[in-house]
């Protein structure tokens, strides 16, 4: 289904320690020493993670362990909930996405997210689209119309929906409303795209197409993938993080964190002891 | 679950309480249809010897088991032809076919038999609107008539009793009344509901409390605020700063269309604010959160997204609001309603709408008519008659905001939880 990892990725499983400081060198997004509190109760502890750039890292990890929260950490929609505290940084290009001056709703912008239940806003399928692209003030129509077909054809999703546009996007099936968001966030061309467990409300055939898709999106975008299922994390990512509690327990190149994990917690998570 | 515990005689029970209500509701309609209908239908002529050889014409307006009431020819003013006959003094009673009503311009009524005609309408000619042989119609002539009537009373305005001619004025008074509170309102309950739902905290429970106790003050409240806030306050500021050659004659600093639509507006505000708020609500979290995620601000979220999907909410916010406008007549004394308007808020003059007018309203009518009329066996009719418009204004306009609600609901039916 694709190539193998060892002969394509550019930080060769053998070396750790090397493979790490490749991968932060070629890194989209970093975290260093991330903390997030709700209130009293802290979250995330301390996590420094690279996502490499134009290639699909997976979350993994046990529910509640803070792989989603780490997600809205990462392009702030933290900001939202009352009493939630960050310390520590995420570099975005270099700079950090919680510096004072950082104007949040351009940070979003540049950090896509997609949700585990796609979220289709109640407008046509062409405005799902253009939102994004009228919040960066595009106007003329020709304009909007292209980008939105090369949104669609990003998301693969062009071909059923092109003649019924101006139709509610509330009327599409769950794959392609998956689909939708996705075009909807590409087409505001994000340096990361987030996916919140966005194959978990998916039947099989659609989740094995919407597998393909992430490969295509991979070649132009970096993805940073939260999935609970260890199966899809070993079939679709190179890069794969394992969280525990709060904490990044281990990260690695995919093939190697699931065939030769270091730390004794993943290889417990893996080979489905617990979680 | 009190069905469940309840069992069939619950439900039955329940089932006929509800149908009550309805029929209650039908019931009203009905009877105000009917009696407003009917006032406009064509009554036949009596001719009516007494024993005393006296004879006379007219309609007979309302009997009893020993005496009836006759309206006759009116020679000089409305409402003066009532006579009260004892059946023992009546000789003969009956309904000729060639009995003539003359019907005159201001709503005088003359009664005769055929060869009486000229005589009838001779002393004021210029004045015969109609003449005519209601004893000889068939149905469908009187269907005519009956028509014809309908018309008249919705489409010319009234003589200075408020007796007679149409309604005219009154019906476009409370529509342009209603209207304009609707375009006053939903800008300031729109705004007040979206700060509501955003900004938290123990200051909004306390606003959102007094917004709740503001739909439940008495409506001649209202009135009295907008007479001291709006008329003299408001009005006599602008009067005092842009009208002040015309002082001591106010321009705005009397009762006017605007200060009644705007003490309307305040009025259905509460209405409106709760409505708007539960649409935002409503809406789902994940609706925020992908906006956001798009780089939308808060403001953004809100105005582009939100507020038009919660469209059908803000509309039911509008039909209960001009639900409760339409219907409120007590505040609307205090602020510039009259019984007759000397000058149409609406009309043909630039700029058409004329906000510092008084006007003219069905409600009020309704309540000249049946109570402060000089003629109450015709006033009573009219009443219903003017009631009956006015049920039908409100629906009217309630089912065209209805209408519009349902088709958007249809489109964002898929979000409804």
């Amino acid at each position: 289904m694709r190539p193998m990892l060892n002969s394509v990725s550019p930080f060769p499983a053998t070396d750790p320690i090397g493979n790490r400081d490749e991968a932060a060198a070629s890194a989209a997004l970093s975290t260093r020493g991330l903390c997030l509190w709700y209130g009293a109760r802290q979250v995330l502890e301390q996590i420094d993670l690279d996502v490499p750039a134009r290639r699909i890292t997976a979350l993994i990890g046990p529910s509640g362990c803070g792989k989603s929260s780490l997600l809205r950490c990462l392009n702030r929609l933290n900001d939202e909930i009352e009493g939630s505290r960050v310390g520590g940084q995420v570099l975005l290009g270099g700079a950090d996405a919680y510096a004072a001056g950082v104007v949040v709703h351009e940070l979003r912008r540049r950090v896509g997210i997609v949700f585990q239940r796609p979220n289709p806003f109640p407008l046509s399928i062409h405005d799902n689209v253009a939102y994004g692209l009228r919040l960066l003030g595009m106007r003329r129509p020709r304009e909007l119309d292209e980008r939105i077909e090369a949104a669609l054809k990003a998301a693969a999703l062009w071909d059923e929906v092109a003649n019924r546009l101006d139709e509610s996007a509330l009327g599409l099936s769950l794959g392609q409303q998956q689909r939708l968001v996705i075009a909807r966030a590409i087409a505001v061309e994000p340096e990361v795209l987030m996916l919140d467990e966005p194959a978990s409300a998916l039947d099989p055939a659609a989740t094995l197409r919407f597998e393909e898709l992430l490969h295509e999106l991979a070649q132009r975008y970096t993805l940073l993938l939260v999935t609970h299922n260890m199966q899809q994390a070993a079939r679709v990512s190179d890069f794969t993080a394992f969280m525990h509690a709060g904490r990044l327990v281990e990260f690695d190149d995919t093939d190697a964190l699931f065939t030769n994990p270091r730390q004794r917690q993943t290889e417990d998570f893996i080979t489905g002891r617990y979680g | 679950m009190m069905r469940a515990r309840a069992g069939a005689g619950g439900t039955w029970l329940l089932g006929g309480i509800a149908a009550a209500c309805i029929a209650i509701m039908l019931g009203l309609l009905a009877f105000t249809l009917g009696s407003g209908l009917a006032s406009l239908w064509p009554t036949r002529v009596e001719r009516i010897e007494l024993r005393g050889g006296e004879i006379l014409f007219g309609e007979v307006v309302e009997s009893d088991a020993d005496s009836l009431i006759l309206r006759g020819s009116e020679v000089e003013r409305i409402g003066e032809g009532y006579r009260r006959l004892r059946r023992a003094d009546i000789a003969t009673r009956n309904a000729p076919p060639d009995a003539v009503v003359v019907q005159l311009g201001d709503g005088r009524r003359r009664f005769g038999a055929a060869d009486m005609e000229v005589s009838l309408a001779a002393p004021a000619a210029d004045g015969v609107a109609e003449v005519l042989r209601p004893n000889a119609m068939g149905p469908f002539a009187r269907t005519g008539v009956f028509l014809r009537n309908l018309f008249a009373f919705v489409a010319t305005p009234p003589d200075a009793s408020n007796l007679a001619g149409g309604v005219l004025p009154a019906l476009v008074g409370t529509v342009t009344l209603v209207l304009l509170m609707s375009v006053l309102v939903m800008p300031f309950g729109i705004a007040t509901a979206v700060y509501l739902h955003e900004r938290r905290g123990p200051g909004m429970r306390i606003a959102r409390g007094a917004i709740d106790t503001l739909a439940g003050v008495p409506a001649i409240v209202y009135g009295v605020l907008g007479l001291g806030l709006f008329v003299h306050g408001i009005g006599g500021g602008v009067d005092r700063w842009f009208h002040a050659d015309r002082l001591p004659v106010p321009t705005f600093g009397s009762g006017g269309l605007l200060w009644a639509a705007l003490t309307l507006a305040l009025l259905t505000l509460p209405v409106v604010v709760v409505s708007v708020e539960q649409g935002l609500a409503r809406m789902p979290a994940s609706l925020r959160a992908g906006s956001l995620a798009l780089g939308a601000t808060r403001e953004e979220t809100m105005w582009r997204l939100l507020l038009p999907a919660a469209r059908p909410a803000v509309l039911t916010g509008l039909v209960l609001a001009i639900a409760r406008a339409a219907g409120s007549v007590a505040p609307l004394m205090l602020v510039g309603m009259v019984k007759l308007a000397p000058a149409s808020p609406l009309d043909g003059a630039f700029p058409y709408l004329h906000p510092s007018r008084q006007f003219m309203h069905l409600g009020f009518a309704v309540y000249d008519a049946a109570l402060a009329s000089s003629d109450v066996i015709r006033g009573v009719p009219r009443a219903y008659a003017c009631a009956m418009l006015l049920v039908c204004v409100v629906i009217a306009l309630n089912l065209s905001a209805i209408l519009l609600r349902n088709r958007l609901r249809d489109r964002y039916r898929a979000l409804e939880p």
